[in-house]
Protein backbone atom coordinates (compact mmCIF):
# COMPACT_ATOMS: atom_id res chain seq x y z
CA UNK A 1 0.00 0.00 0.00
CA UNK A 2 1.47 2.65 -1.15
CA UNK A 3 0.66 6.21 -0.32
CA UNK A 4 2.02 8.15 -3.24
CA UNK A 5 -1.16 9.88 -4.93
CA UNK A 6 -2.43 12.04 -1.56
CA UNK A 7 -5.93 12.76 -2.71
CA UNK A 8 -6.12 16.49 -0.23
CA UNK A 9 -9.22 17.35 -2.63
CA UNK A 10 -11.18 14.34 -2.86
CA UNK A 11 -13.01 13.15 0.37
CA UNK A 12 -12.67 10.02 1.61
CA UNK A 13 -15.30 7.88 1.13
CA UNK A 14 -16.66 6.24 3.89
CA UNK A 15 -19.42 3.59 2.36
CA UNK A 16 -16.09 1.77 1.51
CA UNK A 17 -16.22 2.47 -1.76
CA UNK A 18 -12.97 3.56 -2.47
CA UNK A 19 -9.92 2.17 -1.06
CA UNK A 20 -7.04 3.81 0.52
CA UNK A 21 -5.48 4.39 -2.77
CA UNK A 22 -8.54 5.33 -3.93
CA UNK A 23 -8.48 7.19 -7.79
CA UNK A 24 -11.26 8.45 -9.16
CA UNK A 25 -11.69 5.36 -11.48
CA UNK A 26 -11.84 3.21 -8.38
CA UNK A 27 -15.00 4.73 -7.32
CA UNK A 28 -17.12 3.77 -9.94
CA UNK A 29 -17.11 -0.29 -9.57
CA UNK A 30 -16.16 -2.75 -7.19
CA UNK A 31 -17.15 -6.21 -7.05
CA UNK A 32 -14.98 -7.68 -4.89
CA UNK A 33 -17.08 -7.20 -2.11
CA UNK A 34 -15.20 -4.61 -0.14
CA UNK A 35 -15.26 -4.61 4.13
CA UNK A 36 -18.65 -5.82 3.79
CA UNK A 37 -19.81 -3.53 6.85
CA UNK A 38 -22.15 -1.75 4.31
CA UNK A 39 -23.24 -2.64 0.90
CA UNK A 40 -22.60 0.48 -1.54
CA UNK A 41 -25.82 1.71 -2.75
CA UNK A 42 -25.02 0.26 -6.06
CA UNK A 43 -24.85 -3.04 -5.26
CA UNK A 44 -27.24 -3.66 -2.66
CA UNK A 45 -29.25 -6.36 -4.39
CA UNK A 46 -33.00 -5.91 -4.77
CA UNK A 47 -35.75 -7.97 -3.33
CA UNK A 48 -36.14 -9.76 -6.59
CA UNK A 49 -32.60 -10.38 -6.67
CA UNK A 50 -32.46 -12.31 -3.06
CA UNK A 51 -35.39 -14.02 -3.55
CA UNK A 52 -34.21 -15.26 -7.02
CA UNK A 53 -31.15 -16.29 -4.67
CA UNK A 54 -33.35 -17.86 -2.13
CA UNK A 55 -35.54 -21.10 -1.51
CA UNK A 56 -38.17 -21.76 0.58
CA UNK A 57 -38.81 -19.47 3.35
CA UNK A 58 -36.53 -16.80 2.98
CA UNK A 59 -37.81 -17.02 -0.45
CA UNK A 60 -42.02 -16.47 0.83
CA UNK A 61 -39.84 -13.70 2.91
CA UNK A 62 -38.90 -11.57 -0.07
CA UNK A 63 -41.79 -12.44 -2.49
CA UNK A 64 -44.25 -10.60 0.51
CA UNK A 65 -41.34 -8.09 0.79
CA UNK A 66 -41.58 -7.44 -2.67
CA UNK A 67 -45.36 -7.56 -3.02
CA UNK A 68 -45.17 -4.92 0.47
CA UNK A 69 -42.86 -2.60 -1.25
CA UNK A 70 -45.03 -2.14 -4.32
CA UNK A 71 -48.55 -1.68 -2.40
CA UNK A 72 -46.79 1.13 -0.41
CA UNK A 73 -45.92 2.22 -3.72
CA UNK A 74 -49.10 2.75 -5.57
CA UNK A 75 -50.89 3.75 -1.89
CA UNK A 76 -48.29 6.91 -2.30
CA UNK A 77 -49.19 6.89 -5.85
CA UNK A 78 -53.02 7.28 -4.93
CA UNK A 79 -52.73 9.36 -1.95
CA UNK A 80 -53.87 12.82 -2.83
CA UNK A 81 -52.06 14.23 0.08
CA UNK A 82 -51.11 17.91 -0.24
CA UNK A 83 -47.35 18.70 -0.29
CA UNK A 84 -46.29 21.71 1.69
CA UNK A 85 -43.04 23.78 1.20
CA UNK A 86 -42.84 24.08 5.27
CA UNK A 87 -40.67 21.31 6.01
CA UNK A 88 -41.88 21.19 10.26
CA UNK A 89 -41.80 23.04 13.31
CA UNK A 90 -38.38 23.77 14.18
CA UNK A 91 -37.56 22.12 17.26
CA UNK A 92 -35.68 25.17 19.05
CA UNK A 93 -37.72 26.88 20.09
CA UNK A 94 -41.43 26.10 19.17
CA UNK A 95 -41.60 22.49 20.34
CA UNK A 96 -39.13 22.88 23.09
CA UNK A 97 -40.74 25.24 24.75
CA UNK A 98 -44.35 23.36 24.19
CA UNK A 99 -42.65 20.54 25.69
CA UNK A 100 -41.02 22.18 28.34
CA UNK A 101 -44.24 24.24 28.88
CA UNK A 102 -46.37 20.98 29.28
CA UNK A 103 -43.72 19.19 31.59
CA UNK A 104 -43.23 21.96 34.35
CA UNK A 105 -47.61 21.74 34.34
CA UNK A 106 -47.50 18.82 34.70
CA UNK A 107 -44.62 17.81 37.57
CA UNK A 108 -45.70 21.49 39.13
CA UNK A 109 -49.09 19.56 39.68
CA UNK A 110 -47.69 16.36 41.20
CA UNK A 111 -45.70 18.86 43.42
CA UNK A 112 -48.17 20.54 44.66
CA UNK A 113 -50.67 17.68 45.71
CA UNK A 114 -47.52 16.54 47.46
CA UNK A 115 -47.12 19.38 49.22
CA UNK A 116 -51.12 19.57 49.96
CA UNK A 117 -51.98 16.18 50.82
CA UNK A 118 -48.87 14.59 52.55
CA UNK A 119 -49.38 10.93 53.27
CA UNK A 120 -49.56 9.59 56.70
CA UNK A 121 -48.38 6.22 58.14
CA UNK A 122 -50.51 4.11 60.48
CA UNK A 123 -49.61 1.76 63.24
CA UNK A 124 -46.84 -1.11 62.75
CA UNK A 125 -47.66 -4.31 61.37
CA UNK A 126 -49.25 -6.37 63.79
CA UNK A 127 -50.77 -10.12 62.93
CA UNK A 128 -52.84 -10.48 65.94
CA UNK A 129 -54.86 -7.89 65.55
CA UNK A 130 -57.49 -7.04 62.49
CA UNK A 131 -58.10 -3.39 61.83
CA UNK A 132 -61.58 -3.00 61.00
CA UNK A 133 -61.19 -1.33 57.23
CA UNK A 134 -58.31 -3.15 55.15
CA UNK A 135 -57.71 -1.49 51.72
CA UNK A 136 -55.78 -1.25 48.82
CA UNK A 137 -54.64 1.90 46.91
CA UNK A 138 -57.83 3.36 45.39
CA UNK A 139 -57.00 1.70 42.14
CA UNK A 140 -57.10 -1.47 43.00
CA UNK A 141 -60.63 -1.47 44.86
CA UNK A 142 -62.53 -2.79 41.54
CA UNK A 143 -60.24 -5.86 41.78
CA UNK A 144 -61.12 -6.32 45.84
CA UNK A 145 -64.87 -5.38 44.82
CA UNK A 146 -64.39 -8.83 42.91
CA UNK A 147 -64.04 -10.41 45.92
CA UNK A 148 -67.27 -9.85 47.02
CA UNK A 149 -68.88 -11.61 44.25
CA UNK A 150 -69.97 -14.06 46.76
CA UNK A 151 -73.92 -14.09 46.10
CA UNK A 152 -73.36 -14.49 42.38
CA UNK A 153 -71.89 -17.62 42.78
CA UNK A 154 -74.90 -19.72 43.32
CA UNK A 155 -75.82 -20.92 40.11
CA UNK A 156 -73.51 -24.37 40.46
CA UNK A 157 -75.50 -24.55 44.19
CA UNK A 158 -78.19 -25.61 42.56
CA UNK A 159 -76.50 -28.65 41.45
CA UNK A 160 -75.50 -30.06 44.60
CA UNK A 161 -76.14 -27.73 47.82
CA UNK A 162 -72.72 -26.67 47.35
CA UNK A 163 -70.61 -24.24 45.11
CA UNK A 164 -67.72 -25.85 42.67
CA UNK A 165 -65.53 -23.35 43.55
CA UNK A 166 -64.77 -20.87 46.90
CA UNK A 167 -65.99 -17.42 46.77
CA UNK A 168 -62.57 -16.27 46.82
CA UNK A 169 -61.54 -18.59 43.98
CA UNK A 170 -64.62 -17.32 41.94
CA UNK A 171 -63.29 -13.53 42.61
CA UNK A 172 -60.10 -14.36 41.31
CA UNK A 173 -61.06 -15.68 38.18
CA UNK A 174 -63.55 -12.65 37.77
CA UNK A 175 -60.36 -10.60 37.51
CA UNK A 176 -58.96 -12.75 34.65
CA UNK A 177 -62.47 -12.73 33.11
CA UNK A 178 -62.52 -9.38 32.97
CA UNK A 179 -58.36 -8.72 32.08
CA UNK A 180 -59.31 -11.26 28.98
CA UNK A 181 -62.27 -8.85 27.83
CA UNK A 182 -60.16 -6.00 27.78
CA UNK A 183 -57.36 -7.99 25.63
CA UNK A 184 -59.72 -9.27 23.01
CA UNK A 185 -61.24 -6.20 21.80
CA UNK A 186 -59.14 -5.30 19.61
CA UNK A 187 -59.92 -8.77 17.84
CA UNK A 188 -63.63 -8.29 18.00
CA UNK A 189 -64.48 -4.23 16.76
CA UNK A 190 -62.45 -3.99 13.58
CA UNK A 191 -63.30 -1.56 10.91
CA UNK A 192 -62.50 2.01 10.59
CA UNK A 193 -64.78 3.75 13.01
CA UNK A 194 -62.73 5.68 15.46
CA UNK A 195 -65.11 8.07 16.76
CA UNK A 196 -67.76 7.43 19.67
CA UNK A 197 -70.61 8.60 17.44
CA UNK A 198 -69.51 6.01 14.84
CA UNK A 199 -69.55 3.26 16.62
CA UNK A 200 -72.41 4.10 19.45
CA UNK A 201 -72.77 0.49 20.57
CA UNK A 202 -68.66 0.21 21.31
CA UNK A 203 -68.92 3.43 23.52
CA UNK A 204 -71.80 1.98 25.60
CA UNK A 205 -70.13 -1.11 25.72
CA UNK A 206 -66.80 1.21 27.12
CA UNK A 207 -69.02 3.34 28.97
CA UNK A 208 -70.50 -0.26 30.73
CA UNK A 209 -67.08 -1.16 31.98
CA UNK A 210 -66.12 2.23 33.20
CA UNK A 211 -69.17 1.91 35.18
CA UNK A 212 -68.75 -1.48 36.32
CA UNK A 213 -65.05 -0.38 37.64
CA UNK A 214 -66.60 2.14 39.53
CA UNK A 215 -69.37 0.75 41.20
CA UNK A 216 -67.19 -2.17 41.72
CA UNK A 217 -64.87 -0.06 43.50
CA UNK A 218 -67.67 1.55 45.88
CA UNK A 219 -69.06 -2.37 46.61
CA UNK A 220 -65.22 -2.99 47.70
CA UNK A 221 -65.74 -0.31 50.51
CA UNK A 222 -69.39 -1.04 51.22
CA UNK A 223 -68.63 -0.78 55.14
CA UNK A 224 -68.16 2.64 54.22
CA UNK A 225 -71.04 3.16 52.24
CA UNK A 226 -74.08 5.61 53.73
CA UNK A 227 -76.08 2.99 51.96
CA UNK A 228 -78.20 -0.55 52.51
CA UNK A 229 -75.11 -3.03 51.32
CA UNK A 230 -78.00 -5.00 49.74
CA UNK A 231 -79.26 -2.06 47.76
CA UNK A 232 -75.22 -1.66 47.10
CA UNK A 233 -74.85 -5.04 45.33
CA UNK A 234 -77.71 -4.85 42.99
CA UNK A 235 -77.14 -1.08 42.20
CA UNK A 236 -73.43 -2.71 41.59
CA UNK A 237 -74.72 -4.73 38.25
CA UNK A 238 -77.94 -2.27 37.71
CA UNK A 239 -76.07 0.84 37.14
CA UNK A 240 -73.66 -0.62 34.17
CA UNK A 241 -76.41 -1.51 31.86
CA UNK A 242 -78.58 1.60 32.41
CA UNK A 243 -75.40 3.79 32.07
CA UNK A 244 -74.49 1.86 28.71
CA UNK A 245 -78.04 2.25 27.15
CA UNK A 246 -78.25 5.61 27.93
CA UNK A 247 -74.55 5.89 26.03
CA UNK A 248 -76.20 3.85 23.21
CA UNK A 249 -79.35 6.44 23.24
CA UNK A 250 -77.51 9.35 22.98
CA UNK A 251 -74.80 8.40 20.53
CA UNK A 252 -77.76 7.45 18.62
CA UNK A 253 -79.39 10.24 18.50
CA UNK A 254 -76.15 12.70 17.86
CA UNK A 255 -75.65 10.31 15.16
CA UNK A 256 -78.84 11.39 13.15
CA UNK A 257 -77.90 14.89 13.53
CA UNK A 258 -74.42 14.69 12.15
CA UNK A 259 -73.38 15.14 8.55
CA UNK A 260 -71.96 12.41 7.06
CA UNK A 261 -68.74 14.19 5.12
CA UNK A 262 -66.11 12.72 7.13
CA UNK A 263 -63.53 11.35 5.39
CA UNK A 264 -63.16 7.72 6.71
CA UNK A 265 -59.96 6.45 4.60
CA UNK A 266 -57.07 5.65 7.27
CA UNK A 267 -53.68 6.94 6.53
CA UNK A 268 -51.08 4.15 7.06
CA UNK A 269 -48.16 5.95 5.50
CA UNK A 270 -46.02 8.88 5.86
CA UNK A 271 -46.48 11.65 3.56
CA UNK A 272 -44.46 10.68 0.15
CA UNK A 273 -41.26 12.31 -0.38
CA UNK B 1 9.39 -1.14 5.35
CA UNK B 2 8.70 1.27 9.11
CA UNK B 3 6.55 -0.46 11.59
CA UNK B 4 5.13 2.59 12.54
CA UNK B 5 1.05 2.79 11.46
CA UNK B 6 0.52 4.59 8.16
CA UNK B 7 -2.02 7.15 7.84
CA UNK B 8 -4.17 4.94 5.96
CA UNK B 9 -6.48 7.73 4.69
CA UNK B 10 -4.38 10.42 5.06
CA UNK B 11 -6.46 12.49 7.63
CA UNK B 12 -3.85 14.88 8.89
CA UNK B 13 -3.22 16.02 5.64
CA UNK B 14 -6.54 16.61 4.86
CA UNK B 15 -7.46 18.14 8.88
CA UNK B 16 -4.40 20.64 7.89
CA UNK B 17 -5.63 21.78 4.06
CA UNK B 18 -9.22 22.41 6.05
CA UNK B 19 -7.62 25.03 7.74
CA UNK B 20 -9.83 24.89 10.88
CA UNK B 21 -9.90 26.79 14.11
CA UNK B 22 -8.97 25.01 16.71
CA UNK B 23 -12.70 23.40 18.21
CA UNK B 24 -13.35 22.55 14.89
CA UNK B 25 -9.97 20.94 14.74
CA UNK B 26 -10.33 19.75 18.03
CA UNK B 27 -13.96 17.83 17.30
CA UNK B 28 -12.92 16.45 14.44
CA UNK B 29 -10.02 14.85 15.60
CA UNK B 30 -12.17 13.18 18.13
CA UNK B 31 -14.63 12.28 15.95
CA UNK B 32 -12.15 10.57 13.73
CA UNK B 33 -10.58 8.90 16.87
CA UNK B 34 -13.98 7.52 17.69
CA UNK B 35 -14.99 6.74 14.37
CA UNK B 36 -12.09 4.61 13.47
CA UNK B 37 -12.44 2.26 16.20
CA UNK B 38 -16.16 2.02 16.58
CA UNK B 39 -17.36 3.61 13.07
CA UNK B 40 -19.59 5.15 14.33
CA UNK B 41 -19.99 6.94 10.79
CA UNK B 42 -22.75 4.20 9.95
CA UNK B 43 -24.76 4.73 13.18
CA UNK B 44 -25.06 8.26 12.58
CA UNK B 45 -25.83 7.91 9.08
CA UNK B 46 -28.90 5.88 10.28
CA UNK B 47 -30.02 8.59 12.48
CA UNK B 48 -29.78 11.25 10.29
CA UNK B 49 -31.81 9.49 8.01
CA UNK B 50 -34.22 8.41 10.20
CA UNK B 51 -34.37 12.52 11.58
CA UNK B 52 -35.41 13.25 8.33
CA UNK B 53 -38.33 11.01 7.57
CA UNK B 54 -39.77 11.97 10.37
CA UNK B 55 -39.53 15.40 9.93
CA UNK B 56 -40.22 15.19 6.69
CA UNK B 57 -42.98 17.62 5.89
CA UNK B 58 -45.31 19.52 8.10
CA UNK B 59 -48.76 17.84 7.73
CA UNK B 60 -52.06 19.27 7.44
CA UNK B 61 -53.69 19.81 10.74
CA UNK B 62 -55.84 17.09 11.93
CA UNK B 63 -58.58 18.65 11.32
CA UNK B 64 -57.98 19.68 7.42
CA UNK B 65 -56.97 16.58 6.64
CA UNK B 66 -60.29 15.05 7.71
CA UNK B 67 -62.56 17.95 6.75
CA UNK B 68 -63.80 17.90 10.44
CA UNK B 69 -65.27 21.32 10.65
CA UNK B 70 -64.28 21.79 14.40
CA UNK B 71 -65.92 18.38 15.95
CA UNK B 72 -63.15 16.66 17.40
CA UNK B 73 -60.94 19.26 18.73
CA UNK B 74 -61.94 18.52 22.07
CA UNK B 75 -60.42 15.12 22.15
CA UNK B 76 -56.91 16.37 21.46
CA UNK B 77 -56.02 17.37 24.89
CA UNK B 78 -56.67 13.83 25.99
CA UNK B 79 -53.90 12.61 23.86
CA UNK B 80 -51.04 14.06 26.27
CA UNK B 81 -51.91 11.46 28.39
CA UNK B 82 -49.50 8.41 27.91
CA UNK B 83 -46.93 11.51 27.99
CA UNK B 84 -48.18 12.44 31.55
CA UNK B 85 -48.19 8.63 32.39
CA UNK B 86 -44.37 8.76 31.17
CA UNK B 87 -43.65 12.04 32.95
CA UNK B 88 -45.33 10.73 35.86
CA UNK B 89 -43.38 7.43 36.09
CA UNK B 90 -39.99 9.35 35.71
CA UNK B 91 -40.70 11.66 38.57
CA UNK B 92 -41.67 8.28 40.71
CA UNK B 93 -38.30 6.80 39.46
CA UNK B 94 -36.28 9.96 40.36
CA UNK B 95 -37.67 10.40 43.73
CA UNK B 96 -37.74 6.63 44.68
CA UNK B 97 -34.20 6.30 43.80
CA UNK B 98 -33.63 9.10 46.49
CA UNK B 99 -35.97 7.07 49.13
CA UNK B 100 -34.20 4.44 48.23
CA UNK B 101 -30.73 5.78 49.90
CA UNK B 102 -32.91 5.81 53.39
CA UNK B 103 -35.35 2.66 53.58
CA UNK B 104 -34.37 -0.99 54.54
CA UNK B 105 -36.34 -3.78 53.88
CA UNK B 106 -35.66 -5.69 57.10
CA UNK B 107 -38.67 -6.48 59.50
CA UNK B 108 -35.68 -7.36 61.56
CA UNK B 109 -36.58 -8.55 65.79
CA UNK B 110 -40.25 -6.62 65.95
CA UNK B 111 -42.77 -8.83 67.43
CA UNK B 112 -46.00 -8.06 66.41
CA UNK B 113 -47.20 -4.44 66.60
CA UNK B 114 -43.30 -3.38 67.00
CA UNK B 115 -42.07 -0.93 64.81
CA UNK B 116 -39.98 -3.04 62.32
CA UNK B 117 -36.76 -1.87 60.82
CA UNK B 118 -38.64 -0.86 57.21
CA UNK B 119 -41.17 0.95 59.51
CA UNK B 120 -38.53 2.81 61.27
CA UNK B 121 -36.78 3.91 58.59
CA UNK B 122 -39.64 5.39 57.12
CA UNK B 123 -40.54 7.40 60.08
CA UNK B 124 -36.87 8.24 60.12
CA UNK B 125 -37.49 9.98 56.07
CA UNK B 126 -40.89 11.54 57.41
CA UNK B 127 -39.14 13.31 60.79
CA UNK B 128 -35.78 13.36 60.95
CA UNK B 129 -34.44 13.38 56.85
CA UNK B 130 -34.01 16.91 55.64
CA UNK B 131 -37.19 17.44 52.91
CA UNK B 132 -38.12 13.37 53.32
CA UNK B 133 -41.80 13.97 54.31
CA UNK B 134 -41.82 16.36 51.12
CA UNK B 135 -39.88 13.29 49.30
CA UNK B 136 -42.13 10.70 50.79
CA UNK B 137 -45.16 12.37 49.80
CA UNK B 138 -43.91 13.21 45.92
CA UNK B 139 -42.98 9.40 45.12
CA UNK B 140 -47.09 8.79 46.83
CA UNK B 141 -48.46 11.44 44.13
CA UNK B 142 -46.47 10.40 41.25
CA UNK B 143 -47.47 6.91 41.52
CA UNK B 144 -50.67 7.63 42.38
CA UNK B 145 -51.12 9.98 39.58
CA UNK B 146 -48.98 7.79 37.46
CA UNK B 147 -51.75 4.75 37.47
CA UNK B 148 -54.98 7.63 37.32
CA UNK B 149 -53.21 8.69 34.08
CA UNK B 150 -52.54 5.17 32.48
CA UNK B 151 -56.08 4.30 33.25
CA UNK B 152 -57.56 7.17 31.57
CA UNK B 153 -55.17 7.07 28.56
CA UNK B 154 -56.71 3.72 28.19
CA UNK B 155 -60.31 5.13 28.03
CA UNK B 156 -58.54 7.33 25.40
CA UNK B 157 -57.61 5.04 23.24
CA UNK B 158 -60.37 2.80 23.99
CA UNK B 159 -63.12 5.81 23.12
CA UNK B 160 -61.13 7.09 20.12
CA UNK B 161 -60.87 3.58 18.63
CA UNK B 162 -57.02 4.12 18.13
CA UNK B 163 -56.16 0.29 19.16
CA UNK B 164 -57.41 -1.01 15.95
CA UNK B 165 -55.98 -2.70 13.09
CA UNK B 166 -52.68 -2.22 13.10
CA UNK B 167 -51.99 -0.95 16.57
CA UNK B 168 -53.62 -3.99 18.57
CA UNK B 169 -49.98 -5.16 19.94
CA UNK B 170 -49.22 -1.62 21.19
CA UNK B 171 -53.06 -2.30 22.84
CA UNK B 172 -51.96 -5.83 24.45
CA UNK B 173 -48.33 -4.55 25.48
CA UNK B 174 -50.60 -1.57 27.22
CA UNK B 175 -52.28 -4.34 28.92
CA UNK B 176 -49.54 -5.80 30.59
CA UNK B 177 -48.30 -2.16 31.12
CA UNK B 178 -50.95 -1.06 33.27
CA UNK B 179 -50.75 -4.50 35.07
CA UNK B 180 -47.35 -4.14 36.10
CA UNK B 181 -48.20 -0.03 37.20
CA UNK B 182 -50.70 -1.83 39.49
CA UNK B 183 -47.94 -4.25 40.41
CA UNK B 184 -45.74 -1.56 41.04
CA UNK B 185 -47.88 0.13 43.23
CA UNK B 186 -48.89 -3.25 44.98
CA UNK B 187 -45.20 -3.90 46.21
CA UNK B 188 -45.03 -0.42 47.08
CA UNK B 189 -47.99 -0.14 49.66
CA UNK B 190 -46.35 -3.41 51.08
CA UNK B 191 -42.73 -1.60 52.01
CA UNK B 192 -44.08 0.83 55.03
CA UNK B 193 -44.49 -2.12 56.94
CA UNK B 194 -47.64 -0.87 58.54
CA UNK B 195 -50.92 -2.54 59.48
CA UNK B 196 -52.19 -1.29 56.38
CA UNK B 197 -49.37 -2.75 54.39
CA UNK B 198 -49.42 -6.01 56.10
CA UNK B 199 -53.00 -6.73 55.72
CA UNK B 200 -52.96 -5.72 52.03
CA UNK B 201 -50.22 -8.74 52.07
CA UNK B 202 -52.75 -11.09 53.91
CA UNK B 203 -55.33 -10.59 50.76
CA UNK B 204 -52.71 -10.83 48.61
CA UNK B 205 -51.52 -14.00 49.69
CA UNK B 206 -54.87 -15.51 50.24
CA UNK B 207 -55.73 -14.56 46.64
CA UNK B 208 -52.65 -16.43 45.25
CA UNK B 209 -53.34 -19.32 47.28
CA UNK B 210 -57.17 -19.19 45.97
CA UNK B 211 -55.92 -19.30 42.05
CA UNK B 212 -56.91 -22.79 41.07
CA UNK B 213 -54.05 -25.62 40.36
CA UNK B 214 -50.66 -23.00 40.72
CA UNK B 215 -52.11 -21.22 43.76
CA UNK B 216 -49.47 -22.50 46.09
CA UNK B 217 -46.73 -22.34 43.97
CA UNK B 218 -47.71 -18.27 43.02
CA UNK B 219 -47.83 -17.56 47.05
CA UNK B 220 -44.57 -19.29 47.35
CA UNK B 221 -43.36 -17.25 44.85
CA UNK B 222 -44.43 -13.74 45.16
CA UNK B 223 -44.60 -13.68 48.88
CA UNK B 224 -42.34 -16.44 49.77
CA UNK B 225 -44.25 -18.39 51.63
CA UNK B 226 -47.70 -18.65 53.05
CA UNK B 227 -47.63 -16.54 55.53
CA UNK B 228 -45.85 -12.72 55.65
CA UNK B 229 -42.88 -12.31 56.87
CA UNK B 230 -39.03 -11.06 56.22
CA UNK B 231 -39.11 -13.50 53.18
CA UNK B 232 -42.36 -11.04 52.43
CA UNK B 233 -40.92 -8.11 52.76
CA UNK B 234 -37.84 -8.59 50.95
CA UNK B 235 -39.41 -10.27 47.88
CA UNK B 236 -41.68 -6.97 47.08
CA UNK B 237 -38.81 -4.90 47.58
CA UNK B 238 -36.64 -6.55 45.09
CA UNK B 239 -39.93 -6.85 42.62
CA UNK B 240 -40.46 -2.80 43.16
CA UNK B 241 -36.86 -1.40 42.96
CA UNK B 242 -35.26 -4.07 40.70
CA UNK B 243 -37.51 -6.17 38.56
CA UNK B 244 -40.08 -3.72 37.76
CA UNK B 245 -38.16 -0.63 37.28
CA UNK B 246 -36.06 -2.95 33.96
CA UNK B 247 -39.18 -4.34 32.92
CA UNK B 248 -41.19 -1.38 33.07
CA UNK B 249 -38.87 0.78 31.74
CA UNK B 250 -38.36 -1.39 28.71
CA UNK B 251 -41.99 -2.23 28.11
CA UNK B 252 -42.56 1.54 27.82
CA UNK B 253 -39.53 2.32 25.57
CA UNK B 254 -40.84 -0.39 23.08
CA UNK B 255 -44.81 0.76 23.74
CA UNK B 256 -43.75 4.56 22.62
CA UNK B 257 -41.29 3.19 20.10
CA UNK B 258 -44.06 1.66 18.12
CA UNK B 259 -46.25 4.86 18.45
CA UNK B 260 -43.48 6.63 17.03
CA UNK B 261 -43.19 4.18 13.87
CA UNK B 262 -47.03 3.77 13.31
CA UNK B 263 -47.84 7.40 14.26
CA UNK B 264 -50.57 8.31 15.89
CA UNK B 265 -54.29 6.84 15.11
CA UNK B 266 -56.26 9.33 13.06
CA UNK B 267 -59.27 10.51 14.30
CA UNK B 268 -61.02 10.95 11.75
C1 LIG C 1 -47.15 2.70 31.68
C2 LIG C 1 -48.21 2.95 30.99
C3 LIG C 1 -48.29 3.60 29.64
C4 LIG C 1 -47.47 4.56 29.08
C5 LIG C 1 -46.27 5.25 29.71
C6 LIG C 1 -48.00 4.83 27.76
C7 LIG C 1 -47.47 5.78 26.87
C8 LIG C 1 -48.03 6.07 25.64
C9 LIG C 1 -47.72 7.22 24.84
C10 LIG C 1 -46.74 8.34 25.23
C11 LIG C 1 -48.47 7.16 23.70
C12 LIG C 1 -48.53 8.20 22.58
C13 LIG C 1 -49.92 8.78 22.42
C14 LIG C 1 -50.51 9.39 23.64
O1 LIG C 1 -49.78 9.97 24.44
O2 LIG C 1 -51.75 9.26 23.82
C15 LIG C 1 -49.23 5.94 23.76
C16 LIG C 1 -50.10 5.48 22.78
C17 LIG C 1 -50.85 4.31 22.86
N1 LIG C 1 -51.07 3.57 24.00
FE1 LIG C 1 -50.07 3.79 25.75
N2 LIG C 1 -49.10 4.02 27.53
C18 LIG C 1 -49.30 3.26 28.66
C19 LIG C 1 -50.32 2.36 28.87
C20 LIG C 1 -51.23 1.95 27.90
C21 LIG C 1 -52.38 1.13 28.13
C22 LIG C 1 -52.83 0.61 29.50
C23 LIG C 1 -52.98 0.92 26.91
C24 LIG C 1 -54.22 0.12 26.57
C25 LIG C 1 -54.53 -1.02 27.06
C26 LIG C 1 -52.20 1.60 25.92
C27 LIG C 1 -52.43 1.59 24.56
C28 LIG C 1 -51.91 2.51 23.68
C29 LIG C 1 -52.22 2.56 22.26
C30 LIG C 1 -53.12 1.56 21.49
C31 LIG C 1 -51.55 3.68 21.76
C32 LIG C 1 -51.59 4.19 20.32
C33 LIG C 1 -52.69 5.24 20.29
C34 LIG C 1 -52.75 6.06 19.04
O3 LIG C 1 -51.99 5.78 18.10
O4 LIG C 1 -53.56 7.01 19.02
N3 LIG C 1 -51.15 2.25 26.55
N4 LIG C 1 -48.96 5.30 24.95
Amino acid sequence: MTDDTTNTDGEPQTDGGSGPDGSEADQTVRSDGGTGIVAPDDETPTWRERKERTEGLSRLTYEYFERARSEDESLRRESDYVERDVLAFPTWPHETVRNLALTSFFVGMIIFLSATLPPHIGAPANPNSTPAIILPDWYLYWSFGLLKLGPLNPELAILGGQKLMADRTYGVLANGVIVGAITVVPFINKGSARRPVEQPFWAAVGMFGVTLAFTLSMLSVKNLMPMNVHLLFDLTFLAPPVVGAITYAVLKTMREGYMYDLNRRYYRLRPPK
Amino acid sequence: MSLEKKDEYDHKNWLESKDLTPVEATFLTALIWVDKRLRIVDYLELLESLYYRSNLQMPKSHTEQYDLDNKFWYWYALYTLGFFSTLAYVVAAISGALLGFYYVPAVGSAGPGEASIAYSQIAFIMQDLQFGFMLRSIHRWSAQVMTAAVFLHMLRVYFTGAYKEPRELNWLLGIVLISLTMVFGYSGYLLPWDQLAFWAGQIGVEMSLSIPLIGEWVAQLLFGGFSLSQATLQRMYILHVFLLPFVVTTLIAIHIGIVWVQGIAEPH
